[in-house]
């Protein structure tokens, strides 16, 4: 074995914390936020750091560039990178390691930069500052590199361009070349696909494996969700409330975890192929049928004063919802799901198509036939805080829905009350105002506000989302069991993929304001024809091996505007099976032998749609 | 640090009440708005009732006892404690009613303004379209006459009488209401809750009035306090130019233009209402700042 010579470079550990203690200290009292936590990383290497929201994970980021800020302090520990100790370097010091030898990639890529100045420019600054002996041309010189090694479209003009004028997933990107043109040996990525939708996540995801294979810098990669960091990382560090409570292989505490907490967080994540018992078929009569609905926003093209643009929000849309049915509508952010649920809670009308309820054609009915129509179809809403007035007591708003349908208000009341024993909120919180409930109890207010009008349908617009997992979990439950006793109907609009794969029977995949593909729960992801719904799957984390693995399915690039489609098939410019005739056919949505349907004119699995295009209607 | 993400948005502390109540819970545990309000209240009190109980009638001329100086100088009488004017009046009177008349004038208009200027601005924020062009372009026009030039027309053609004063400020200053109204409500349209009582199948009228005017008014209406002030400011102006109740009714404004002439040999005849206006309109600045202060904290603790 060779001795090591007294030159040689410094030991395999980058960065070693060493029993770190970071306590909060407020008002002559301390609690502890980092409790003795020790972690090693070596060159190269990619941890991962798991933990729930306030376990400490970004507390711990910011210890290790010494940027704790008050009233948290550093009570004991080191941080040890390159050899020397983080937390007993001067100003001067950790200038040189701080956004120098470690780089940091946030959560918020847009509020990251200066909004008026070019982010090239922002970047060179950011750079010349870490790194003074560099000349202001070299400096641009490798910040275009790196901006093209991050596959942002043509650097030399983007340099020039202001934080607007990119997308999330674009910024995410320039945000990564400020992190990583100073060359780290450390960078520290806090949550970073949390803002992105999940096909951008992936890409983001997969750029940051290859640049760690070709810079060899290490990743300190932090994130709320186990299946986002077996995406990347080797290892993984479970941190619960300030301690490691498990750390090893991600791949074995996936499989064999051995710490309770660790345990109760892999089987939270629910399987999305593996065991999954198929949702019966729901033969109900068809509560809500959508035929060929279209909404267009007319907007102002930007610096002219009277051309207008035309934003196709959603194109010639059509499905039903059978009664007792859980309906899944998924997409990502722009495609149109946000106004397709107001044109089906009818808070705006469609310009093009008809909404018909229990068989009745919603813009046909007056004004007092349309306000009884009204209790029978319910939206529920995403954020449990903003959608409950501020100064009602609990029972009182209960009643509202009541009162506005013209109950008496003793009967409101009773009804009211027996509505807060249904959906398990205590006869105590009837007097209190909203003020103070959790997230859940609140959802449980505006669940029994739809409840007491007897609906036929419940829209849940990503009602669920803002929940914790236990949460989650108990509304779920609450669904269901009033579907069984009432027989709702419910659309789930969702991006999360792996609630809707457990709960609906059917499922519609929306890209540029079209329902690309339309399927049961089993087909849809057994099986999915349409292109793009195999690249939504692919992109999914997910701790079990992915059907549709991402070398063959994942898109590049990003939605083009829905102000110029393309010409043809919409979705043709990132489609991997475009052909020639894509461009020329815009297709519909086909339904198949099996009663499935997809927007496609080449659609995997081989078979051809049963009807001509046209004849589409989507049931 | 905060967490990252959405999850630092959940569940903040329980605070205990509504906005508007901690608001005004916190504005009460501060000293100046009691100070404010002990010195108001004092103030009010004394104004409404002593003038009931006194026998001295504060338009009654009497020479014998004329330019009397106030209480610790040489040669002041009982029961003249700030003295008398060039015509024998009494001084303390004569301010108690010139603060009656101030208080009436100004607490009345910005009610008026208040209900006027929030009714329309809400309509016009909330309801949008037209009815929001046409108010908006009312408070433009209404902006774009002084109110001194407006005083004069109106108070000049017909008698300056209190409902004629009334109007005319608040002819001037609702439209300050409208904007600021219609700006908040514009924002609260598109919220959550509003949204909420819309699939339930509320109408407009019962959203505007049941939720958002609860939901918008009270903050500005602690703000009004400071109003009132102004307007016992403005009502003194008026006064002072001939423009307000007139002589022989006291008030602040016409007392002190008579005593102008007196200034050098009886000071105190215009100092006395000049004091009164600046330890009233003092106390409602204490509890308006004080209001203000503790609707910020609550709004920037919420953002």
């Amino acid at each position: 074995m060779a001795a090591p010579g007294p030159a040689d470079p410094p030991p395999a550990s980058l960065l070693a914390v060493e029993n770190l203690h970071v306590r909060l200290e407020r008002g002559g009292r301390t609690r502890p936020i980092l409790d003795g936590v020790s972690l090693a990383l070596a060159r190269r290497e990619v941890l991962a750091l798991v933990g729930e929201a306030g376990s400490g994970k970004s507390v711990l980021a910011r210890a290790i560039v010494n940027a704790v800020p008050p009233p948290l302090r550093v009570a004991a520990g080191r941080v040890l990178f390159e050899g020397k100790d983080v937390l007993a370097l001067g100003e001067r010091a950790l200038k040189s390691v701080r956004g120098n030898r470690i780089g940091f990639i946030g959560a918020n890529p847009m509020g990251s930069l200066d909004p008026r100045l070019a982010i090239g420019e922002q970047i060179v600054h950011k750079l010349r500052s870490v790194q003074p002996g560099l000349s202001r041309a070299e400096a641009r010189e490798r910040v275009l590199a790196m901006m093209a090694r991050v596959a942002l479209p043509s650097p030399a003009a983007r340099f020039h361009e202001a934080p607007f004028q990119f997308s999330g997933g674009m910024m995410q990107r320039v945000m990564i070349v400020d992190a990583l043109v100073s060359e780290p040996a450390l960078v520290i990525a806090d949550n970073i696909t949390q803002p992105l939708d999940v096909t951008v996540a992936a890409q983001i995801i997969r750029l940051i494996d290859s640049l760690r294979e070709s810079l060899g810098t290490a990743f300190l990669f932090i994130s709320s969700s186990l299946p986002v960091v077996a995406q990347i990382a080797e290892r993984a560090l479970v941190l619960q409330e300030g301690r490691v409570v498990e750390e090893g292989r991600v791949a074995a505490i996936a499989a064999a975890p051995r710490e309770a907490y660790t345990r109760m967080l892999v089987a939270r994540i629910p399987p999305i192929w593996k065991g999954v018992a198929p949702l019966p078929k729901v033969e109900g009569a068809p509560v809500l049928e959508v035929a060929n609905a279209v909404r267009t926003y007319v907007v102002r093209r930007r610096g002219t004063f009277n051309a207008k643009n035309q934003v196709k929000a959603v194109r010639d849309v059509s499905f039903a919802v059978r009664a007792g049915e859980n309906f899944g509508l998924v997409g990502e952010s722009g495609c149109g799901k946000s106004t397709l649920t107001r044109l089906l809670a009818w808070l705006e009308r469609p310009d093009g198509g008809r909404i018909a309820f229990l068989g009745r054609d919603l813009a046909a009915l007056g004004a007092a036939e349309f306000k009884a129509m009204r209790r029978t179809f319910q939206l529920l809403l995403q954020d449990p805080y903003g959608s409950l007035p501020a100064n009602m007591p609990v029972q009182r708003m209960i009643e509202e829905p009541l009162r506005i349908h013209g109950h008496g208000s003793a009967d409101a009341a009773r009804l009211a009350q027996a509505a807060m024993a249904e959906v398990g909120l205590e006869p105590e919180l009837a007097t209190s105002l909203p003020v103070g409930l959790s997230a859940g109890q609140r959802q449980r207010i505006n669940i029994a506000r739809a409840l007491v009008l007897k609906p036929r349908l419940l829209i849940l617009d990503e009602t669920l989302s803002a929940l914790d997992q236990v949460e989650q979990a108990e509304l779920l439950e609450l669904f269901l069991r009033l579907q069984a006793e009432h027989g709702f109907s419910y659309i789930f609009i969702s991006h999360d993929l792996a609630l809707v794969r457990r709960v609906c029977h059917r499922i519609a995949v929306m890209y540029l304001g079209r329902i690309v593909e339309l399927a049961d729960n089993a087909t849809l992801f057994e099986a999915p024809r349409h292109p793009y719904t195999r690249a939504l799957l692919s992109a999914m984390p997910t701790l079990e091996a992915n059907r549709f693995p991402r070398e063959e399915y994942l898109l590049d690039g990003e939605p083009p505007s829905p102000i110029d489609l393309p010409r043809g098939c919409a979705f043709r410019s990132r489609c991997p099976r475009a052909a020639a005739d894509c461009a020329a056919t815009d297709p519909r949505l086909a339904p198949f032998a099996d009663g499935n349907a997809a927007a496609c004119l080449h659609p995997h699995g081989g078979d051809a749609p049963a009807r001509t295009p046209e004849a589409a209607d989507g049931r | 640090m905060a967490e990252t993400g959405a999850a630092a948005a959940v569940r903040p502390a329980p605070r205990g009440a509504t906005p508007s109540r901690r608001m005004l819970r916190l504005a009460v545990s501060r000293a100046d708005f009691r100070i404010g309000l002990a010195g108001f209240l004092l103030l009010v009190a004394i104004a409404l009732l002593l003038p009931l109980v006194s026998p001295i009638n504060p338009t009654k001329i009497a020479y014998q006892v004329k330019l009397l100086p106030p209480f610790p100088a040489e040669g002041w009488q009982w029961p003249h404690v700030l003295g008398t004017d060039q015509l024998g009046r009494d001084v303390f009177m004569r301010c108690l009613v010139g603060l009656r008349y101030s208080l009436l004038i100004g607490i009345t208009t910005v009610l008026l303004m208040f209900v006027v200027g929030s009714a329309l601005g809400l309509y016009a924020g909330f309801r949008g379209g037209w009815a929001d062009a046409v108010i908006m372009r009312l408070t433009d026009a209404q902006l774009s006459i002084p109110m001194i030039i407006l005083a004069i027309t109106i108070l000049g053609v017909s008698r300056p009488t209190v409902p004629a004063i009334i109007l005319v400020l608040g002819l001037s200053g609702w439209p300050l209401y409208a904007r600021v109204v219609r700006a908040v409500a514009l924002g609260e349209r598109t919220r959550g809750y509003v949204l909420g009582e819309r699939v339930l199948g509320a109408s407009d009228w019962r959203i505007m009035l049941l939720f958002v005017a609860p939901a918008i008014l009270p903050p500005i209406a602690f703000v009004a306090v400071l109003d009132v002030a102004r307007m016992m400011i403005y009502e003194a102006i008026l006064g002072f130019l001939g423009l307000g109740v007139q002589p022989p009714t006291p008030t602040f404004g016409n007392v002190i233009a008579d005593a102008r002439k007196y200034l050098l040999n009886a000071w105190w005849i215009a100092t006395m209402p000049g004091l009164f206006l600046l330890v009233t309109l003092t106390c409602l600045n204490l509890m308006g700042s004080a209001l203000e202060r503790a609707r910020n904290a609550v709004l920037q603790g919420e953002a």
